[in-house]
């Protein structure tokens, strides 16, 4: 994806934390600055459902990255996103908010009777004043409404623990046995 | 700090900005360990060397940073732990504290061949045997002794295997602190909700976080490979015999190493039997039975079921306590699905009754005996013996 001039060794892996997906890559692609790398694409207002993903947008993991547009309805051929009503503050290492992360859920179906599935989407979009490169327009007036819509984009279907145990994480029966080694007094038969 | 200098990824635009050096734990085995017991070079020294002993884990997560880039892990090859004839069990020590192995090494697969091991430790602060438990976790992996051929892993279970050269026995490790699981929602990754299916399937009425992801845990694990020479788990415990798990309404049970023990049959029955004689109002050994789990047949793994059991009597483990209850009732050996209020086993067959259960079956094996154990367990009286019947047939 992209251009390919991403070359790392085996194990580096696309894992932008919220704040350099904001920094990095959504208000340079506002502020029109070459992002680089240049890996993730922009789909615009995109009508593909999550599964429909591969293969249009940066892949890494079960995870998708793509630009898009701000949108009050994300409407697809099978179904839409609905939001999940939560959204979290994109903070910078100084504290300072930068951006908005919104949640959705994909309804298979129409909007009043969807059905939910387990596809997430993670929407981050630039908070009004936390960009830098518009703080000559600063609010309401002349401000290039375009450029300001862009959000980037993660979509992932949400797994269950036990298919996650890659090894970051202490998989669950290992936090069971964890919690009991206290107990390795008890005489079990060797 | 000049040391990161050596690093040549630790220059500030070597690794882009949203990458993160993340491997797969193939990745961690096949290519970086796999060149590095072999004296390959590796394009960027992003794995370095340390010596456990000397470095404490806050330690190596300084040394051992790729870039400038938040981190939530770290990865560096060291020795394979010393291990002495005597068969005692040495710890990673340092000047703190030391690192203890915690649970059953899993095995690590590429394309369906099995290539090497992970352990799971833990770092304690103080000294052995009355250390703190910190949050402080290494996975250590390490390749099989022989992965030429992935059909001789047996072979290498004896342990005289591959001690003779250890200065060359390289592992590589992941240091990581553990998160608590109510934590974890952040994560896109690790976020726990339970589908209508998979909750009602697996248990009923329970919200608290690390047990009711370890039932759904257990459906699955049971197909792992547990024979594993080092594993802390007791011999009865390492195999799981999966020959009789159909459609999961049966149980798999360990296989016993008993020479009454029958591995061919299809299928095992759990009976809990009452060896003391002691009254059933006596053995309820929960404090509130309405805490305790209805666990479906979807239970799978006795191990974890007898640890909870045995956390249960000791009443140590807080969580355990509050979420298992068990009881001894002989009225109890033979399960229906509609008691809520006991631990629930799967009901195999009709001809069960409140007594003489072991009647039928052709092999009983004394898998627990809480009387021979250590004189703490003050509430396990009443709970005498857990036996496992193989199925008659």
């Amino acid at each position: 994806m992209g251009d390919g001039n991403v070359n790392l060794p085996p194990g580096f892996r696309f894992y932008p934390t919220d704040e350099e997906l904001v920094v990095h890559f959504l208000q340079r692609k506002v502020a029109l600055l070459p992002c680089h790398p240049d890996v993730i694409p922009d789909l615009d207002l995109y009508p593909y459902d999550p599964w429909e993903l591969e293969g249009k947008a940066l892949a890494e993991g079960n995870q998708w990255y793509f630009y898009s547009r701000r949108t009050e309805s994300r409407t697809t051929s099978n179904g839409y996103w609905k939001s999940m009503g939560v959204d979290d503050p994109v903070l910078n290492s100084s504290n300072k908010k930068i951006g908005m992360k919104m949640h959705w859920m994909f309804y298979m179906g129409g909007p009043p009777t969807g059905v939910k599935t387990n596809w997430i989407m993670h929407e981050y979009h630039l908070s009004d004043s936390g960009s830098s490169s518009s703080r000559s327009s600063r609010r309401s007036g002349h401000t290039k409404i375009d450029f300001s819509k862009w959000v980037v984009c993660r979509v992932y279907e949400q797994n269950f623990c036990d298919e996650n145990d890659d090894g970051t994480e202490l998989s669950c029966l290992d936090e069971v046995f964890l919690s009991l080694d206290d107990l390795d007094e008890i005489s079990l038969p060797n | 700090m000049p040391e990161n200098m050596s690093i040549s990824v630790n220059g500030q635009s070597q690794v882009p900005p949203g990458f993160r050096f993340h491997p797969t734990e193939e990745e961690l085995l096949q290519y970086y360990l796999r060149k590095k017991v072999s004296y390959e070079k590796i394009d960027l020294d992003v794995i370095r060397d340390v010596d456990l002993n000397k470095l404490e884990p806050w330690d190596i997560q300084e040394r051992c940073k790729i870039g400038t880039t938040p981190q939530n892990d770290w990865y560096f090859f060291s020795h394979k732990d010393k291990k002495y004839p005597t068969g005692t069990r040495t710890n990673r020590a340092t000047a703190a504290g030391f690192w203890k192995a915690t649970g059953r090494d899993k095995v690590i697969y590429s394309n369906g061949r099995r290539i090497g091991m992970r352990k799971t430790l833990v770092f304690y602060k103080g000294r052995a045997p009355h250390g703190q438990k910190s949050d402080w976790i290494m996975h250590e992996y390490r390749l099989d002794d022989n992965t030429v051929d992935s059909n001789v892993s047996v072979s290498v279970s004896n342990t005289i295997v591959g001690e003779g050269n250890q200065e060359e026995g390289w592992v590589v490790c992941r240091i990581f602190k553990k998160k608590n699981f109510h934590k974890t929602l952040d994560s896109p990754m690790r976020s726990s909700i339970i589908t209508a299916e998979t909750g009602s399937q697996m248990l009923s009425s329970c919200n608290e976080g690390a047990l009711e992801q370890v039932f759904q845990y257990m459906g699955r694990v049971c197909k792992e490979d547990y024979s594993d020479e080092n594993n802390t788990m007791p011999r009865f415990l390492r195999t799981i015999d999966t020959a009789g798990y159909h459609d999961g309404s049966f149980m798999k049970l360990p296989s016993l190493e008993s020479p009454n023990s029958t591995r061919s049959q299809n299928c095992y029955r759990p009976v809990i039997a009452d060896h003391n004689d002691v009254g059933p109002s006596s053995n309820q050994v929960s404090n509130d039975p309405n805490l305790a789990y209805h666990i479906d047949s979807g239970l799978t793994n006795w191990a974890v079921l007898d640890r909870l059991v045995a956390s249960q009597l000791n009443g140590q483990t807080e969580s355990s306590r509050q979420l298992v209850s068990f009881s001894t009732d002989p009225s109890m050996s033979y399960f229906g699905p509609t008691d809520h209020h006991e631990l629930q086993l799967p009901t195999v067959g009709s001809s069960s009754s409140n007594h003489g259960n072991s009647q039928e079956y052709n092999s009983e094996i004394e898998l627990w005996n809480f009387t021979r154990s250590s004189s703490s367990m003050s509430s396990s009286d009443s709970l005498g013996h857990v036996v496992m019947n193989g199925a008659g047939a």
